[in-house]
């Protein structure tokens, strides 16, 4: 895929897609990571607007160089002040001065005020070593929302290099813990990827669990103990508006959306079978997907939609099946010592991350969708939930820090070490959305 | 007045005062309070747990099965709950703690289901059961626990 957009550089180039800069040398096991150079970003204005716009335009330079500092696959040159270029370099930068500094890409850019008191961000991509532009875009945002335009800019060269999509402008829901014991309060949280604008999104006077947003955040499904029976619940957050998915007396858990949004998969107990189900997301009768006796659960969708991936226990122990999305063709692929759980099936279709519960607890691993390639990413003892970053290169997913309180980590699939990310408090559940239009 | 003495007490405390100096010599007036009667479904829950030789049953590890001394505890509770119809319990699984968060949910709520089930076919009629599942939410992993609600 990526060679073939390798034959076609001036085409992809021209529709603005990824042209990968040694995107085939990033492979997880083989990190190989390309050096970038951000030189503080410029602006067309002068006099006092000039220098208005320059500040902002550095703000904007710090963001993305933080945004690309969190990848393994980029590494930044700290962008310096006396790097600064004029505004007509911005598509024409002086390519021979950063093959001397070892650079590989380039992020070139403006910001400019426009008559309605917003901003103009335009942001350039380049490969250095061919002189060639790679990718531009821009974006005109608010004056509070210069983040949101250098996350467009970090993804826009995070793209350019891997042929990934970027994880900067993404949001991530997870559920807050305050109290120990039967004194847990949960609620859900929701915040952009990079810790800003965070804010709870249920009260803390009903446990709640495993939120999983929609594709584009729009709306969270998550199991709720409303009533006294847990069951998958629906919120807008747009109107606030909470809805049950299906009749609350009945104990149903588990719930992700189809890729497209249209569809919500989720477990419900009948008796004491657990099936896995599927739901339009307006609501509507539900289907059963699986019949076998025991556990079937924690349901994800391959990007197509086509295919879902699940944890059944129907063989003994918990191990991970694909079947077809109407519930036909039930295969398993996982096999080996220790049971498999909580699947996710990643953004590119490429792999599927799970729990493995084995003698040494409870880590996070990925295997091919046809049980080839199985790799550890974590050591344990108590990580569980994996949950894929949009670029499908990284998961955010839950592990006790080193008080014992629940912390959300993130880990790369390139062997690095996982990450705790900042969280206000305890948490745990954590769900990674797609790239926000 | 046994206020005043505890007053003066607690004024001896606070103040930190040296052991030899001389306190007051408390003396209980009266018969000790009785412990508080309970009453009610505080009375009742105890009289189950007493009766039914506990509220709690437990299971092996993945396992929503019977164990014989569950059988026995579940036996004197269906007992009990004969004797007493008008009684309403919730019954509450959990799942083990090391298992991960959506099978822990779904193995609690077999465990209460296998309870109800064994309690219904022990005679009692199925109007006074609920069952629940709290997955690996609360403490106590591994059990079923039957909680009289009214």
């Amino acid at each position: 895929m990526t060679r073939s957009f390798l034959n076609f550089p001036l085409v992809v180039a021209a529709l603005g897609l990824a042209s990968p800069v040694g995107a085939q040398d990033v492979q997880p096991g083989a990190p190989a990571a390309t050096v970038i150079a951000i030189p503080p970003l410029t602006t067309p204005d002068s006099g006092s607007k000039g220098n208005e716009m320059l500040a902002v335009a550095w703000q904007a330079t710090q963001l993305i160089e933080a945004d690309l500092r969190q990848t393994s696959e980029v590494m930044v040159l700290k962008p310096n002040q006396k790097d600064y270029y004029s505004y007509p370099e911005v598509t024409a930068p002086t390519f021979s001065k950063w093959r001397a500094a070892g650079a590989k890409a380039l992020v070139t850019g403006f910001v400019q005020a426009r008559a309605d008191g917003r901003f103009t961000v335009g942001c350039y991509v380049y490969d250095v070593d061919k002189g060639r532009e790679l990718a531009r875009k821009g974006v005109v945002v608010a004056g509070g929302d210069i983040r949101r335009a250098a996350h467009k800019c970090s993804g826009l060269a995070y793209t350019a290099i891997t042929g990934a999509p970027g994880m900067f402008d993404t949001r991530i829901a997870y559920v807050a813990e305050s109290g120990t014991g039967d004194a847990t309060v949960k609620r859900i949280a929701l915040m952009d990827s990079d810790g800003f604008n965070h804010s709870y999104v249920t009260m803390g006077d009903t446990l709640v669990l495993t939120p999983r947003l929609a594709p584009h955040a729009e709306r969270i499904a998550f199991v709720s103990y409303a009533g006294g029976t847990p069951h998958v619940a629906l919120l807008d957050l747009g109107s606030k508006q909470q809805t049950p998915l299906v009749p609350v007396q009945v104990t149903s858990f588990a719930p992700r959306f189809s890729p497209d949004g249209g569809r919500i998969v989720f477990s419900m107990m009948q008796g004491q079978n657990c099936d896995i189900y599927v739901v339009g997301a307006g609501g509507g009768a539900a289907r059963r997907l699986t019949t076998s006796p025991g556990i079937d659960t924690d349901a994800s969708f391959s990007p197509d939609g086509s295919k879902i991936v699940f944890e059944s226990d129907r063989g003994g122990s918990q191990q991970l099946y694909v079947m077809n999305a109407d519930g036909s063709d039930q295969r398993r692929i996982s096999f080996g010592f220790g049971g498999h759980a909580a699947p996710a099936w990643s953004p590119d279709g490429e792999w599927i991350a799970f729990t493995l519960r084995g003698p040494n607890g409870r880590r996070i691993g990925i295997m091919k969708p046809d049980g080839s390639g199985e790799k550890l990413l974590t050591n344990g003892p108590n990580d569980d939930g994996p949950s894929w970053a949009a670029s499908s290169r990284e998961l955010a997913f839950q592990r006790p820090d080193r008080t014992g309180r629940p912390g959300i980590f993130r880990v790369t699939l390139d062997d690095s070490q996982p990450r705790q990310m900042t969280i206000p408090q305890a948490g745990s559940d954590p769900d990674w959305s797609g790239v926000m239009d | 007045m046994r206020k005043i003495f505890f007053l003066l007490a607690a004024a001896a405390l606070a103040t930190g005062a040296p052991a030899q100096r001389r306190l007051p010599v408390i003396v209980p007036l009266g018969r000790p309070a009785p412990a508080p009667a309970l009453v009610g479904i505080d009375a009742l829950r105890a009289d189950f747990a007493a009766q039914s030789g506990g509220t709690t049953v437990y299971f092996a590890s993945d396992s929503s099965g019977l164990v014989p001394a569950a059988r026995a505890v579940l036996a004197a509770q269906a007992a009990w709950l004969r004797r007493h119809p008008e009684i309403v319990v919730r019954i509450e699984g959990s799942g083990e703690h090391g298992d991960t968060r959506d099978h822990a949910l779904a193995v609690g709520a077999k465990r209460a289901e296998e309870v109800r089930l064994h309690l219904i076919l022990m005679g009692v009629p199925a109007a006074q059961l609920s069952a629940m599942s709290w997955g690996k939410e609360r403490p106590g992993a591994g059990r079923a626990v039957t909680i009289l609600v009214r």
